[in-house]
C-alpha cells in the first residue's frame, strides 16, 4: 500500500513523519504566533470592552473549531486566583471611586471598582487564552524546527525550546518527586504545617535534578555536534502555505493599524 | 497462559533455580477470567487486583481488566515491554494511582478510600530513579525519613536505619552526603530508604538498572531477606536473568493485561517464547542454551548446570 505524507514509517520517529491536521492546528507556527501577537496587542491597546470582546469572540470560534475549548477553560480556571485578587483589590481600592454599591463598616465596594476589576480580569483571561491557544495547537518541535528554518541560530532555538519546555518538564519532575515522597509516608493531605514540611523533600531533588540535568544535557548536546559549524539539516520542515503568508501579512497590518489608531488618538 | 496453583504453576518449577514453594496457592488469573484455586487460601492474599483498569488523563489505557493475586511471602517479578503497564500496576498498590475500574485489595481490604500516607505503612515502593527521591544531607537522615513518617522513633528508628544500611552494604556510609555517592550506590540507598520502613510488602521498580554484578547481588540479597522475614517482594524489571534467579513467580504484561503468569521455569520455557517475543522480551541465556540442547526449561545457570550434570 502506498504511504501518504504523515503516515508512520517503521524505524522513522513520529516527529519526522507527523503532520498537524485540522483547523488552526495545521497552520505554520509563525502564523499562530503572529495571530496571538495581534490578539494580545488588541486586548491591551484598544480601550474599554471592544478589544477583549472582539478577541474573545475570535478565540471562542477558533477554540471550538480546533477542539481546544477544554484546555482553554482549564487555563482560565488556573488563573482564577489571580482574577479573584484583581476583583477584590479593584472593588475596594480603586482611587477616587465614590459610587459605593453598599457599605459594611469600613468596607465599601464601588461600581467603578467593579467595572475596572471586570475589565482587567477580562483582559487577563483573554490574553492568557490567546497565548495558550497558540501553545496547545503547536507542538514544541514544530515551533523549534520552524525557527531553525527561518535562520534563528541553534543557540537561540535551544534557549526558546528550554524556556517553553521548562514548565511541563518541571511539573513532571515535581510530580514524580512528590509521588516518591508520598510513597515514603509524607503527608500531603493533612494539616497545612505538615504539608509545608513536605517542601524540603520536594525542593532537594528538584534543585539537584535540575542542576545535573543541565550538566548532562550540555554534554549530550556537545556529543551530538551542537557547536559544529555549518547549517543544520532539518529532518522535518513544517508547512508554510500561501494562506499562512496571507494571514501573517493581515495580522501585521492589523497590528500596525491598531497601534497607529491608538497613537493618533482615533481610538481611546 | 499457565495457571499457578491450578495445575501448572507450582509443580512445573523443576530446574528453574527459583524457589517455587513460597507463598500460598495462587489462583491463575488473566485478563479477566479467573481459574478456581485448587485449594482455598487460608489467609487473604497480600495483594489482589480485581478487574483493574486504568486510563491516564490523556486517554492512554494503561491497564485493561487486570486480575492478579499475590500471596503473603511470595517473590513476584512483573515484566513486559515499556508501556505495558508494569509501573502503573504497582503504583496502584500504594494509592499513587487509583483504578478507573475494578478494585485493589491489600490483605483482603479495598484500599480505594485509604490515603497514600496510610498505605505507606503497608507498601514500600522504591522508585526507579533515586535522584527523584533523595534529599537528605546525610545517608542516615535519608533513611530516617520514611520510618519517621510512620511514627517510628528512638532506638527502634536507629535499628531500622542500621539494618537497612547493612542490607544494601552501606553500613559505613551513614554520614556520607548522598550526592557524593555514585549512581549505583544512590540507587541502593533509595532501596534502603524504603527497606527501613519495614513494610509487609516491598516493591522495587527496576532495581538492577545501573548496577554492577556486586550491586545486583546486593539487590538479590535484599529480595531474599525480605521474603525470609515473611514479607512479600514484588519487582518490576527488564533484567530477565535477575528475574529468573531471584523470583518464584513471573508475571508478563502486554498492553495493560497479564499474558503469562507462572514460575520462571514455566514462563521462560520454549513453548512461551513467541508470547515473550510479542511482549518484546527475551528469555535468559541459560533458557535459550537449555532449549537448544534439548534439556527442557533451564532459566538459570544453576538449573542448566544441574540438567547438564544429570544428562552427562
Amino acid at each position: 500500500m502506498d504511504s501518504r505524507p504523515g503516515d508512520p514509517i517503521d524505524g522513522v520517529p513520529d516527529y519526522v513523519t507527523r503532520r498537524s491536521t485540522g483547523f488552526y492546528r495545521a497552520l505554520n507556527p509563525a502564523t499562530k504566533l503572529a495571530v496571538a501577537a495581534l490578539e494580545v496587542v488588541a486586548v491591551f491597546i484598544v480601550p474599554g470592552w471592544p478589544g477583549p470582546g472582539a478577541v474573545f469572540v475570535a478565540l471562542a470560534v477558533t477554540a471550538l473549531a480546533s477542539r481546544t475549548t477544554r484546555a482553554l477553560i482549564l487555563i482560565g480556571l488556573a488563573a482564577s486566583p489571580l482574577v479573584i485578587s484583581i476583583m477584590v483589590v479593584n472593588l475596594f481600592l480603586v482611587p477616587g471611586a465614590a459610587d459605593p454599591i453598599f457599605r459594611l463598616g469600613p468596607l465599601a465596594p464601588t461600581v467603578t471598582g467593579l467595572g475596572v476589576g471586570l475589565l482587567t480580569s477580562a483582559r487577563l483571561l483573554v490574553f492568557s487564552s490567546a497565548v495558550a491557544l497558540a501553545y496547545v495547537t503547536t507542538p514544541v518541535d514544530d515551533l523549534l524546527a520552524d525557527m531553525s528554518r527561518r535562520g534563528l541560530g541553534r543557540r537561540g532555538v535551544f534557549v526558546v525550546g528550554a524556556a517553553v519546555q521548562m514548565v511541563p518538564r518541571t511539573l513532571e519532575r515535581a510530580g514524580e518527586i512528590m509521588d516518591a515522597q508520598r510513597a515514603r509516608g509524607m503527608d500531603t493531605e493533612g494539616h497545612i504545617w505538615r504539608r509545608a514540611r513536605g517542601l524540603v523533600p520536594l525542593a532537594g531533588p528538584m534543585v539537584f535534578g535540575a542542576l545535573t540535568e543541565v550538566e548532562e544535557r550540555t554534554m549530550a548536546l556537545e556529543a551530538r555536534a551542537f557547536t559544529a559549524p555549518g547549517r543544520q539539516t532539518l529532518l522535518r520542515v513544517p508547512a508554510d502555505t500561501g494562506l499562512d503568508r496571507l494571514l501573517r501579512w493581515l495580522a501585521a497590518l492589523a497590528l500596525v493599524a491598531i497601534v497607529a489608531l491608538r497613537v493618533s488618538g482615533r481610538i481611546g | 497462559m499457565m495457571g499457578r496453583g491450578a495445575g501448572g504453576g507450582r509443580g512445573a518449577s523443576s530446574g528453574s533455580g527459583a524457589d517455587a514453594s513460597i507463598g500460598g496457592v495462587a489462583p491463575a488469573v488473566d485478563g479477566g477470567e479467573a481459574v478456581a484455586p485448587a485449594v482455598a487460601p487460608a489467609v487473604a492474599p497480600a495483594v489482589e487486583f480485581v478487574g483493574v483498569s486504568f486510563a491516564y488523563p490523556d486517554g492512554t489505557q494503561a491497564l485493561d481488566g487486570v486480575n492478579l493475586r499475590i500471596e503473603p511471602g511470595e517473590r513476584v517479578a512483573i515484566v513486559g515491554q515499556n508501556g505495558s503497564g508494569k509501573s502503573t500496576l504497582v503504583r496502584h498498590l500504594n494509592g499513587l494511582l487509583r483504578p478507573t475500574a475494578g478494585r485493589v485489595l491489600l490483605d483482603g481490604r479495598d484500599i480505594r478510600d485509604v490515603h497514600v500516607a496510610k498505605l505507606a505503612a503497608l507498601v514500600g515502593l522504591a522508585f526507579q530513579n533515586p535522584d527523584r527521591q533523595l534529599f537528605g544531607g546525610r545517608v542516615a537522615a535519608e533513611l530516617e525519613f520514611g520510618p519517621r513518617n510512620l511514627g517510628v522513633r528512638g532506638s527502634e528508628l536507629a535499628e531500622c536505619v542500621k539494618s537497612a544500611l547493612a542490607a544494601v552494604g552501606l553500613q559505613d556510609e551513614a554520614e556520607t552526603n548522598p550526592y557524593d555517592m555514585g549512581y549505583s550506590r544512590r540507587k541502593l540507598l533509595a532501596i534502603a530508604s524504603v527497606l527501613a520502613m519495614r513494610t509487609p510488602i516491598l516493591i522495587l521498580d527496576e532495581p538492577t538498572t545501573g548496577q554492577d554484578a556486586r550491586g545486583v547481588a546486593r539487590v538479590r540479597g535484599v529480595v531474599r531477606a525480605t521474603v525470609a522475614a515473611g514479607r512479600t517482594a514484588i519487582a518490576v524489571s527488564h533484567d530477565m536473568r535477575f528475574v529468573a534467579e531471584c523470583f518464584g513467580r513471573v508475571v508478563v504484561m502486554r498492553g495493560g493485561r497479564v499474558v503469562l503468569d507462572g514460575t520462571p521455569g514455566e514462563v521462560f520455557a520454549e513453548r512461551h517464547w513467541s508470547e515473550l517475543q510479542a511482549a518484546h522480551l527475551e528469555p535468559p541465556l541459560p533458557a535459550v542454551v537449555g532449549a537448544r540442547l534439548g534439556l527442557g526449561s533451564t532459566p538459570t545457570d544453576a538449573a542448566l548446570v544441574e540438567r547438564l550434570k544429570s544428562n552427562a
